[in-house]
């Protein structure tokens, strides 16, 4: 096996690089170039590119200097946009506005997702063989649905006049809740339009969670649970102490995946409520799409976008440091 | 990201084994047994429930559904708001469709070729850097799209592809994701027979072609009909691009009719409801790919 690919040396001389026709380099020249090209062209150059975006007063509609429109009158400006968020206008107002509001989505979303998904992979998993596919279409339902109906549909059940939600409040005797209009309506501190959006975006998201936590529960031995049982154990003990314990590698990646998704979550709040009412649930990505492609502010709005990849970084580290534990069980 | 993907695919093996073992019953005591087929059953309803309020409103009628107090239930079932959208001139829903189908169709399409084409060339090949351009693959998986959509927008402003249905197509027509899992799976082709080819005369294409395709069918078949689907719901990049009402995919559209062309909500749920139907469609045939799929991927 190995002698064959011990003969294939990188090639010495550039001109010899294509090789025989047929021959393996000239496969690796002929399937990498497409495949390097695509991700120089969309993937680095893009990633730069924002970098250099934050550094410069760059607007599209200003044709700016010959390298990629940058300089003469996209002037460089240094750290400038930074320095500008800790300010006072009206934009780094909105810029640190939304930066809250996304810790704030992502740090309430990504629990009560917890909290919702993992005893439901735990009771879709211990129901009869046959009846775990007909729960499974139905809680997987709204994640293949397209975000931009869940959206409508949400909206719609939020109508503060023909809303499904409303109807109920009204119907138990209690006063109706304008759910994403009213910038005064708060629930534990945080605005009601917020939690509306929370809602939704659970609701829509909560599938990838199940499919992730369901395969990782599966894995878990029969044996580890029978001889807890054997034991005498219960099964809320044999959950709590054995289960749960298990899961836990994958709550971690999990909860990781949703916070990064909820980081970039764009879809259901833009067309939601747009950052309304009175900015409360303005997020970063909405905030560095309407800064980009509604003001033509590019350059504030790849500074935004550079804030976003540190966050998305630390996040990731953090997970890096969380899997290294050792979890190893023998079977 | 990734120790996810990796564990999750692990244990897909397990799901077969598990299978296997005849469908024992719980443990659970009785009423325990009983009280959780009731959550799930009150769940379930709950996940339905937007779902059926948005059926039951689209099929009211332009009056019902402004009623003050609302009916729950509509009086009168009607298709009036359907047969309006698709008698509408200015809309041409099938426009949209087809739409919809070729970009997501044709970004599939290359995806698997370009996932698969790499999966091969990273398993059984070696050239100068291969490491670092894979890692490069792995870092751009967990990277944000917002993050690097705006330079992307100017790459299409500079090939004028701008306003055009290949300019989502070229973008997406790579996938890192794609690429990590597709080598994972050539990985486990022996090398003994792609040698037997080789020996046999055949070039590396026709290898690729004729054996590592094949083999790799049902995976192709699952990430294929995933990311079909993402396609399909893509929102942000075809709103960035698309300004020529014809050339909008149909999210885009559904966006803009519920916003601007119509304050009516009994149209504006129908259109909903025929926007998710081709989804629907597709997650009941391929379910089980589906569902493969996210657990293999991780991909939103």
């Amino acid at each position: 096996m190995s002698s064959l690919e011990r003969t294939i040396t990188p090639p010495r001389r550039w001109w010899k690089v294509f090789g025989k026709r047929g021959g393996r380099s000239y496969f690796v020249l002929t399937a990498l170039l497409p495949l390097l090209s695509y991700m120089l062209l969309w993937e680095v150059l893009p990633i730069i590119w924002t970098l250099c975006l934050s550094f410069f007063d760059y607007s599209p509609s200003r044709s700016g200097g010959v390298i990629l429109g940058f300089g003469g009158t996209n002037p460089y400006i240094g750290l400038e946009h930074f320095r500008r968020m800790m300010g006072n206008s009206l934009q780094a107002q909105l810029f640190r506005t939304s930066l809250i509001n996304t810790l704030m989505f992502a740090f309430i979303a990504v629990p009560l997702n917890l909290l919702i998904t993992i005893p439901l992979a735990v009771a879709i998993e211990s129901v009869h063989e046959r009846f775990k596919g007909f729960f499974r279409f139905i809680y997987f339902l709204p994640t293949v649905t397209t975000s931009v109906a869940v959206a409508a549909m949400w909206k719609y059940l939020y109508h503060p006049q023909q809303g499904l939600f409303n109807i109920i409040l009204k119907g138990v005797g209690l006063q109706p809740v304008i759910w994403l209009g009213d910038p005064r309506a708060t629930l534990g501190g945080v605005p009601v339009a917020l939690w509306a959006v929370i809602l939704a975006s659970v609701w829509h998201d909560m599938g990838y969670n199940l499919i992730i936590l369901i395969a990782a529960l599966q894995a878990i031995p029969e044996t580890f649970k029978e001889a807890a049982r054997i034991d005498g154990a219960s099964e809320w003990r044999v959950f709590w102490h054995i289960t749960l314990p298990l899961l836990r590698p994958a709550i971690v990646s999990a909860s990781t995946l949703t916070m990064m998704y909820f980081f970039h979550a764009f879809d259901i709040i833009q067309i939601m409520t747009d950052g309304g009412p009175s900015n409360q649930t303005q997020v970063l990505v909405l905030d560095i799409y309407q800064n980009a492609f509604r003001s033509g502010r590019m350059g504030w709005a790849g500074a935004e976008a550079f804030i976003l990849f540190l966050i998305v970084l630390l996040v990731t580290l953090l997970q890096l440091r969380l899997a290294r534990k050792e979890w190893h069980y023998d079977t | 990201m990734i120790p996810s993907r990796y564990g999750a695919s692990s244990t897909l093996s397990s799901i077969r084994r598990r299978k296997q073992r005849s469908s024992k019953q719980s443990t659970f005591y009785r009423p325990a047994r009983w009280l959780l087929y009731l959550c799930l059953i009150l769940g379930s309803a709950v996940t339905l429930l937007p779902f059926v309020w948005m059926l039951l409103a689209s099929l009211k009628s332009a009056s019902e559904i402004l009623r003050i107090p609302p009916t729950l239930w509509p009086e009168n079932p009607t298709l009036a708001s359907y047969r309006t959208i698709f008698s509408d001139s200015g809309l041409g829903l099938w426009r949209f469709y087809f739409n919809s189908i070729f970009v997501a169709g044709c970004s599939t399409i290359l995806v698997l070729f370009s996932s698969s084409l790499g999966g091969y060339l990273f398993a059984k090949h070696h050239f100068p850097g291969k490491d670092l351009l894979y890692g490069t693959f792995l870092i751009s998986i967990m990277l944000p799209f917002q993050i690097i959509m705006i330079p992307r927008y100017l790459l299409l402003v500079n090939f004028q592809l701008v306003d055009s249905l290949w300019g989502l197509i070229l973008p997406a027509a790579v996938s890192a994701v794609g690429i990590v899992l597709m080598r994972q799976y050539v990985d486990v082709i022996p090398n003994e027979i792609l040698d037997a080819a080789r020996i046999d005369g055949a070039t590396e294409w026709t290898i690729y072609w004729r054996i590592v395709l094949p083999q790799l069918r049902s995976e192709l078949a699952t990430i294929g009909i995933l990311f079909f689907m993402l396609g399909w719901n893509n929102y942000l990049w075809p709103l960035i691009v698309i300004t020529t009402p014809e050339r909008r995919t149909l999210p885009v559209l559904f966006t803009w009719y519920s916003n601007g062309h119509s304050n009516r909500l009994d149209l504006t749920m129908a259109v909903g409801v025929l926007v998710i139907i081709p989804m629907l469609l597709v997650y009941m045939v391929g379910q089980r790919w589906i569902i493969r799929g996210i657990a293999w991927t991780g991909s939103r």
